[in-house]
């Protein structure tokens, strides 16, 4: 009786597991009721809802481990998204090639995430603004000047080959979402592997003691909002290749489906902890929510519903792993 | 003992430290040589934290000059301290809780991968945890497994993996900032023997304690503050436990 009781304790203690334990029982169920479930097509869907906010929630995940929060990620996507898109519908209306309009497009996507996350940088480590209070500021004025760019409207009328990029044809990936991909694995092994992760837990950790090894902190933490900040943008290019279009609505609550992800991953807010196959299964998680929601025929309000319910049982779960180290 | 008419291994010579009106220390001097164990002693507010704060290079001097070796040095930060040999372990814990014992160790020193990977920072982390486990070893420090976290030992343990970090990187002077401060006996006879290591290996230790029987077991002599001034620089074999607390207070003048 004891060493079940030992075993499971084990088991939960290890957060990956339960993650996927957590995605194959919601699998399972949704595709009790509704067998369309189980397809490719839904698969791919899914995978495309999950690479933007993935893309997100890995730089969210740098941010939380550091022991600050990131709020702009959202308005991020939609105020890069829509520039890019505004550049983009200019050149191709002064007849410039697709190829070379979606690459400069690119460039002015993640221009605006750098800016972003250099404003950030600066407020934090220069004028020593609390990260929610600076990013707070940012959320605000990104989703605000959105709108400002486009009257509140989605711009479209950039090349018309975007769209067509965003086809599933590596199985349920897109070429954009392979990109993607490959990109936060690469950033995972950074996390886990590299010097940059490594400060990252130390600062989060205990920022005194990385200072007194000698590591700059505020030069590192910089880094990470700039990061994260462009990790946005490129949401908001993801977005912009799968609608063919700017919203200002796109990436709207991202900050919250990134938060959430990271946490529901098993990190904590307070810093030091986390890991990048908790928040790429978190993230799995939260997008699997909403596509089966609404393919059971469960009204759509109802998915915010099941995300605050997956991250209270997380956060209760890592206050119970908590109290059984102590 | 002969060691005053060698060249200290780390001075401070008439520092003074001004914060606005306030006066934390006072053309304050102070020697360390190597192999020479320093108490470094005085009540709340006397100016120790000061003192350490410009030896450890955190604080610059607002007057007066530091000697590495017999070589003026001026410390922009503690990494150009820790650079030159001295190191420092703080009051404030100075270990990172959620990561492992040798990642501590390496903290900020790291070892990387060999080519390319490694100059892009990619960790040789199989590494660090055999150097970390011979390090502690070798100052007399038994820690089970190197890549067991810091938030999984005790704090008596704790205490010595940040100790045995100080002691392993030190070249030279290693400042200690009440190191004994919430360990029992049998602990802190630990670190006290660590302390008598690094001693014998030659290094200079600066010992900042507030435990009184500590000080006067350990040291080979005490600098005293009072007010940010030094009113006490002599053998520890001079004092016994009621003189030593009588020139903390201010009870017994002994300049």
């Amino acid at each position: 009786m004891n060493k079940a009781l030992t075993r499971v304790k084990a088991a939960f203690g290890n957060q990956q597991i339960l993650l996927l334990t957590v995605l194959v029982v919601m699998v399972a169920f949704f595709t009790s009721r509704n067998s369309v479930f189980f397809s490719n097509a839904v698969f791919g869907n899914i995978l495309s809802d999950w690479s933007p906010v993935v893309l997100i929630a890995i730089g969210e995940t740098f941010v939380i481990i550091s022991g600050g929060i990131d709020l702009s990620v959202g308005s991020t996507v939609g105020v890069s998204g829509v520039v890019g898109a505004i550049t983009m519908e200019g050149m191709t209306n002064h007849h410039q090639g697709q190829n070379l309009t979606l690459f400069v497009g690119f460039l002015v996507t993640i221009g605006v995430g750098l800016l972003v996350g250099i404003v950030n940088a600066l407020m934090i480590t220069k004028a020593k603004v609390v990260p929610f209070i600076a990013t707070l500021v940012t959320m605000g004025a990104g989703a605000g000047l959105s709108i400002v760019f486009t009257g509140g409207d989605p711009i479209a009328g950039g090349p018309a080959k975007a769209i067509s990029l965003s086809v599933p044809d590596f199985g349920p990936f897109s070429r954009p979402g392979l990109v993607v991909v490959v990109i936060i694995a690469a950033l995972g092994v950074i996390l886990h592997k590299a010097r940059f992760g490594r400060y990252t837990y130390a600062i989060g950790s205990n920022s005194f003691a990385a200072r007194a090894a000698g590591i700059n902190v505020n030069r590192h933490l910089a880094k990470i909002y700039i990061l994260s900040s462009l990790l946005a943008s490129c949401a908001g290019y993801y977005f912009y290749l799968r609608l063919g279009s700017g919203a200002p609505t796109s990436g709207q609550g991202g900050e919250l489906q990134a938060i959430a992800a990271v946490v529901i991953g098993g990190a904590a807010l307070s810093g030091g902890v986390g890991n990048f196959f908790g928040t790429a299964l978190g993230a799995l998680i939260l997008t699997t929510v909403t596509s089966g929601l609404i393919i059971i025929n469960v009204a759509a309000n109802w998915d915010q519903v099941a995300v605050a319910l997956l991250i209270a049982a997380a956060v209760l779960l890592q206050q119970y792993r908590n109290r059984v180290r102590k | 003992m002969t060691l005053g008419s060698q060249v200290p291994l780390y001075e401070v010579r008439n520092a003074s430290k001004h914060y606005g009106s306030v006066v934390a220390l006072d053309d304050v001097s102070m020697k360390i040589h190597a192999g020479e164990v320093v108490g470094l002693v005085g009540d709340n507010g006397a100016g120790k934290s000061t003192l350490v704060k410009i030896l450890s290079g955190a604080h610059q001097p607002t007057s007066g000059q530091v000697f590495l070796d017999g070589v003026e040095r001026h410390w922009k930060s503690p990494q150009d301290a820790l650079e030159a040999g001295v190191e420092t372990l703080y009051q404030e814990s100075g270990l990172a809780p959620h990561l492992s014992v040798s990642s501590n160790v390496f903290l900020g020193r790291e070892e990387y991968i060999r080519g390319p990977l490694g100059k892009l920072g990619f960790l040789a982390q199989k590494k660090m945890d055999r150097i970390a486990h011979e390090n502690l070893e070798k100052v007399g420090i038994a820690v089970p497994q190197s890549n067991r976290s810091i938030s999984q030992l005790s704090g008596g343990q704790r205490q010595a993996v940040a100790i045995g970090r100080a002691v392993s990187w030190a070249k030279h002077v290693i400042i200690l900032d009440e190191p004994t401060n919430h360990l029992g006996a049998r602990q802190a006879k630990e670190v006290l023997q660590i302390i008598k290591n690094a001693k014998a290996q030659g290094l200079g230790v600066i010992f900042i304690s507030h435990t009184l029987p500590h000080v006067l077991e350990i040291t080979d002599r005490i600098v005293c503050l009072r007010l940010g001034k030094v009113v006490a620089d002599a053998p520890t074999s001079t004092f016994d436990a009621e003189k030593l607390l009588g020139t903390i207070t201010g009870l017994i003048e002994s300049k």
